[in-house]
């Protein structure tokens, strides 16, 4: 895992920074919402994929494919909860003065 | 949490962009990771003791193929393989060099090079035998056809390196070692090396032993050449020892009276039974040609050139067979030089006068024994004779003065019939010849001295 995040760190930040954007988007954005059943399929699709990479069932290059998009998604999903969370800090300071 | 639980149901559309971002750093990055985790490989096992090493990485998936020369070293890089940083998985295609029973090594060298093939424990022990191959084998071509293999016996590198020595006293041949039976076979270099060889192998390992020592020592040679017009007998090739050599130079001193003796012999180990005595004789019967060729190459004799009349070439065909050791063959090929042209019986007694004054007939001490030595001289005299046929000729035999006058009387006259008798057999008529015997009464020199007595035991000849 080291290896890979050390091997992919600039394409992790580049996921990463897509991430932060959208995180700082989405915490104002109205009726984009997922649905509760879409979040669960989507969680369990990932669920699946995760499984599949621990397992080292995917050979190869697809396996390698595999470990990459999994690891883009979280750079991703930890920059999408670093935007959401400092777009709603700035907003509430922004609230609060007023 | 709840406010990121409510967000991120909001976060989907990034994935757009993710994935587009996935595709690309698929695209970018795979191939160099492949590249670096081969190259990490690579380093993880330049330590361990391979052959036939493959490493293929697809993705993160590492196939791993070599040889390995113990389990424990294909166990130990195997891990060293899987535990490089980034690698998923390895196929694990490793196995075991095979085993060789029985254990065989071979060196072949012929002309130009040595070929070294079968089976070799280690690459250390391999380059070993290669550097020492080239070392020893100078200037030679050296293949390498060796195959590794496991099952060589203990201190099998130390046996390798010490055939590899012998390999170069070959000149052609092979060496086998099979498990821990050495077998040579071919031609040795030199003369001695056979028995350089033989002697070098008593120095195996304990546990190792000679099977089969087929190797021949190259031909011992020894070679006389007979040439008139520059007046030499040159000798080449070998003799056994320095005492031989002195034996032979002497012999070829007495028997060549009107030639100068070229010795370019050397000594060397290996001479066939019975070579000083064989030589001596074959000597004994080119002194007697007018000019010729003697090799004698181990237990033949080839003697070849012209004869100075009919019954010299006769009598050396038939007597030369005899004289020699047993065991030994001889190859004549004697003719007859064409007949020199006849003379009046001045020349001849002044022909017969020059010859006496180059050589002198001897016999055995104290008998009327011809020595064998002067072959050559009396068929040089006999030439002489045969030149004029119509000449009557006195063959006067002379002692010197030790002992009674009655005995030397009869000496001189037995001694001078041996003459007269030896060129009967040679084929001339015995009425042309008388033989005179004059005791002591006539010396040429002072009997005081032993240098005067030599000259007073003498045969000469009158033209009458």
């Amino acid at each position: 895992m080291s290896y890979l995040v050390t091997f992919l760190w600039s394409w992790l930040a580049g996921a990463a920074l897509i991430g932060l954007g959208m995180g700082w988007i989405s915490v104002v954005q109205h009726d984009t919402a997922m649905s509760r059943a879409a979040v669960q399929r989507a969680a369990a699709v990932v669920a699946a994929l995760i499984a599949a990479s621990l397992t080292r069932i995917v050979p190869g290059r697809f396996g390698y494919w595999l470990d990459l998009g999994l690891l883009l998604f979280a750079a991703y999903l930890v920059g999408c909860a670093i935007g959401s969370w400092l777009r709603d800090r700035f907003m509430a300071r922004q609230a609060r003065p007023s | 949490m709840r406010g990121l639980f409510r967000w991120s149901r909001k976060w989907w559309p990034g994935l757009i962009p993710l994935v587009l971002l996935w595709g690309l750093a698929a695209w970018f990055s795979t191939v160099p990771i492949e590249q670096d985790l081969a190259r990490g490989v690579g380093d993880a096992i330049k330590s361990d003791v391979l052959d036939k090493t493959r490493i293929a990485v697809v993705g993160r998936d590492v196939t791993f193929a070599a040889d390995a020369f113990s389990e424990e070293g294909r166990r130990s890089a195997v891990t060293s393989v899987e535990t490089v940083p980034g690698v998923r998985m390895v196929h694990d295609r490793t196995r075991l060099v095979a085993e060789a029973r029985p254990y065989v090594w071979t060196a072949e060298r012929d002309v130009v090079r040595v070929t070294l093939g079968g089976g070799v424990p280690l690459p250390a022990i391999k380059a070993r035998i290669m550097e020492a191959a080239r070392g020893d084998l100078g200037g030679v071509e050296v293949v390498d056809r060796m195959a590794y293999a496991r099952g060589a016996p203990q201190r099998f590198d130390n046996v390798v390196l010490l055939l590899l020595d012998q390999v170069a006293r070959l000149k052609e041949g092979r060496i086998t070692l099979s498990d821990r039976a050495v077998s040579l076979a071919g031609m040795a270099r030199e003369l001695g090396g056979r028995e350089a060889i033989a002697a070098a192998l008593r120095n195996l390992p304990e546990g190792f032993s000679v099977a089969e020592n087929a190797i021949a020592a190259p031909p011992y040679v020894f070679q006389a050449n007979k040439d008139p017009v520059g007046g030499a007998l040159t000798l080449t090739g070998y003799v056994p020892d320095n005492t031989a050599h002195a034996v032979l130079a002497a012999a070829a001193q007495r028997k060549f009276f009107d030639e100068k003796v070229v010795d370019n012999l050397k000594a060397s180990i290996g001479a066939p039974r019975g070579f000083a005595e064989a030589v001596i004789q074959a000597l004994g019967a080119l002194s007697r040609l007018s000019t010729g060729s003697l090799v004698v190459s181990d237990r033949e004799v080839r003697l070849s050139g012209d004869a100075l009349y009919n019954g010299a070439a006769r009598q050396i065909r038939e007597e030369l067979p005899k004289e020699l050791p047993r065991g030994w063959t001889v190859k004549a090929e004697v003719s007859v030089k064409p007949a020199a042209a006849p003379v009046d019986a001045s020349v001849c007694q002044r022909l017969f006068t020059e010859i006496l004054g180059k050589g002198k007939v001897r016999f055995e001490s104290g008998s009327a024994t011809i020595n064998s030595d002067s072959a050559g001289l009396l068929d040089r005299l006999a030439e002489t004779a045969l030149r004029c046929p119509t000449a009557s000729v006195e063959i006067a035999g002379h002692t010197d003065n030790q002992g009674d006058d009655a005995t030397n009387q009869t000496l001189s006259e037995k001694r001078a019939q041996a003459v007269v008798d030896f060129f009967v057999r040679a084929g001339l008529p015995a009425d042309r010849f008388k033989a005179v015997g004059y005791g002591s009464t006539q010396p040429v020199a002072d009997n005081a001295t032993e240098q005067g007595r030599a000259k007073n035991r003498r045969i000469d000849f009158l033209v009458r």
